[in-house]
């Protein structure tokens, strides 16, 4: 099967809710085939009238990474389309097997292009917020490959923020706080996120220059997941404290009820 | 409840595994997983320790984690004693083989600055209780082997303390945000555990009046000049010889520790 079907297959699966087999089982992919994949199933989605308005980062975390047995930094595209308002309800059945993760987001006011240090990543930051993303692999099970992930948009699908803060504002070692109809199911810190959540930023810069792109100015990032992700279930209020920086919040209604 | 003599034993054979030696389940040996029968044992060393001439400095709050309370099928915390021989400031060499099977978390510690005696002790209490916070490394040791222990095993062996080491910049509880305080302990400038205030019970300020109670129960309120070490913020991460770690709390400043 070529690049094209295996793309269609993955926008498919996505734009249906709609789980398949792991793409892997039946080919062999390399991490750049996978990319490839991914650009051409989202330019389905662009063709369909959705907006790039910025990048996510994956498997950024150690308790990312040993939940989902791989130890390689990933990105993956977000849309218009994906964008949550912070309190709003998502519908479950939009969604495969969704789940949830702390994370922070940037908005960018300047691009970013290929290498840059920690200081020139935050330089281009016009602010900072508390944000989660909500992941939903469209593969059975939630199991995948890396190529498989990377393919499937690594595994985006929808992101609510809160407030924007000062980009001065020390977000090394924010602590984070995420609950789940008022009990707390993940607690952890910022700098669970490669260490300092900028790194995560300037890996975003260096990593989509491989696919020939650049972040550009007024870009939303998703820094990756803080902490292990949690499973949504219909009726789940979640909301997200983080340490000086506010707090975010969404519910997950259901269709069937 | 067990009866003196086995208590007297468990006792001895915990306090000879100090040496380096382990020793098996105390709760096999024992037949029971009694919390009043553990904390008899601890109790037992803690007066023999006194006695011997080691200063009593504070307590330590464990086990303030749903998922370490699950593990050891409690529900609620634990408490062990400080001792004035386990205290090492910010930047020391840390005698790594002080400890059996070491393991660092990172936490809130406590300096209390009056006599907590009340037999109705409110949160009230500890808030104006409280001289100052400080970030601090529990180095936690078990002398069980394998750290293969239940409620009878750690609470008997102090809660399983073996050293710690205090940051150099107290602060006030206003200057930080004790629920939400982000917590990483680094080790060659990785994140080996990360994790907020909120980990421990909740709140550090809730274990420390848990605390608080327990020891005016037991007959060892805690006193002004008392240091409390709050309990964990994070998961425990094993080092070993060679190993420098750094410890930072929003708000707290950091505090390092070289094995």
């Amino acid at each position: 099967m070529a690049i094209d079907d295996l793309a269609r297959t993955v926008d498919e699966a996505a734009r249906t809710a709609t789980e398949i087999t792991q793409l892997a089982e039946s080919h062999s992919l390399t991490v750049d085939e996978a990319y490839a994949i991914q650009a051409l199933s989202m330019r389905q989605r662009f063709e369909r009238g959705e907006k790039l308005i910025g990048m996510k980062m994956g498997l950024t975390s150690r308790a990312k990474m040993q939940q989902m047995g791989v130890s390689d930094v990933i990105w993956g595209r977000l849309t218009d389309a994906m964008r949550v308002e912070d309190g709003d309800a998502i519908e479950f059945e939009k969604f495969v097997h969704p789940r949830v993760e702390p994370e922070i987001a940037f908005i960018l006011k300047r691009p970013l292009e290929g290498r840059v240090t920690l200081l020139e990543a935050m330089n281009a930051i016009e602010a900072v917020a508390p944000a989660m993303e909500i992941i939903d692999s469209r593969y059975r099970n939630f199991k995948f490959s890396l190529p498989d992930v990377i393919a499937d948009n690594s595994s985006s699908s929808a992101f609510v923020l809160g407030p924007w803060n000062s980009p001065s504002t020390d977000i090394s070692n924010l602590g984070m706080a995420m609950q789940i109809n008022g009990r707390a199911v993940q607690i952890g810190s910022s700098a669970a996120i490669l260490g300092h959540p900028g790194r995560s930023l300037a890996a975003a810069s260096r990593l989509v220059a491989a696919s020939g792109l650049r972040l550009e100015a007024g870009w939303i990032i998703m820094a990756g997941g803080a902490t292990a992700a949690e499973k949504l279930l219909p009726g789940m209020a979640v909301r997200l404290d983080v340490e000086r920086i506010g707090r975010t919040a969404f519910s997950v209604s259901s269709r069937a009820a | 409840m067990t009866d003196d003599n086995a208590i007297a034993d468990a006792a001895t054979a915990l306090r000879d595994a100090y040496g380096g030696s382990f020793i098996t389940p105390l709760r096999e040996r024992l037949g029971t997983n009694d919390p009043v029968t553990a904390y008899a044992i601890q109790e037992h060393n803690t007066k023999h320790w006194i006695a011997e001439g080691r200063r009593l400095i504070g307590r330590k709050i464990g086990a303030t984690s749903a998922a370490v309370q699950n593990m050891l099928g409690l529900d609620q915390p634990d408490y062990g004693m400080l001792f004035a021989d386990m205290s090492y400031s910010d930047g020391e060499i840390i005698p790594v083989d002080k400890v059996q099977q070491p393991k660092v978390e990172g936490e809130v510690a406590f300096a209390i600055g009056q006599d907590l005696d009340s037999d109705q002790l409110t949160i009230a209490d500890i808030l104006a209780s409280i001289d100052y916070a400080v970030a601090a490394i529990e180095i936690v040791g078990s002398r069980i082997e394998n750290w293969n222990i239940k409620i009878l095993d750690t609470i008997a062996d102090n809660a399983s303390a073996g050293l710690f080491v205090l940051g150099s910049q107290p602060r006030r509880l206003a200057d930080f945000d004790p629920v939400l305080c982000g917590m990483v302990i680094e080790k060659g400038g990785e994140p080996i555990s990360t994790g907020a205030g909120m980990a421990c019970l909740g709140n550090p300020l809730t274990a420390t009046l848990w605390l608080a109670k327990k020891m005016v129960e037991v007959g060892r309120p805690l006193k002004k000049g008392d240091l409390v070490m709050s309990g964990a913020l994070g998961p425990l991460a094993a080092i070993s010889a060679g190993d420098s770690i750094e410890l930072r709390i929003s708000g707290l400043g950091s505090v390092r520790a070289h094995f």
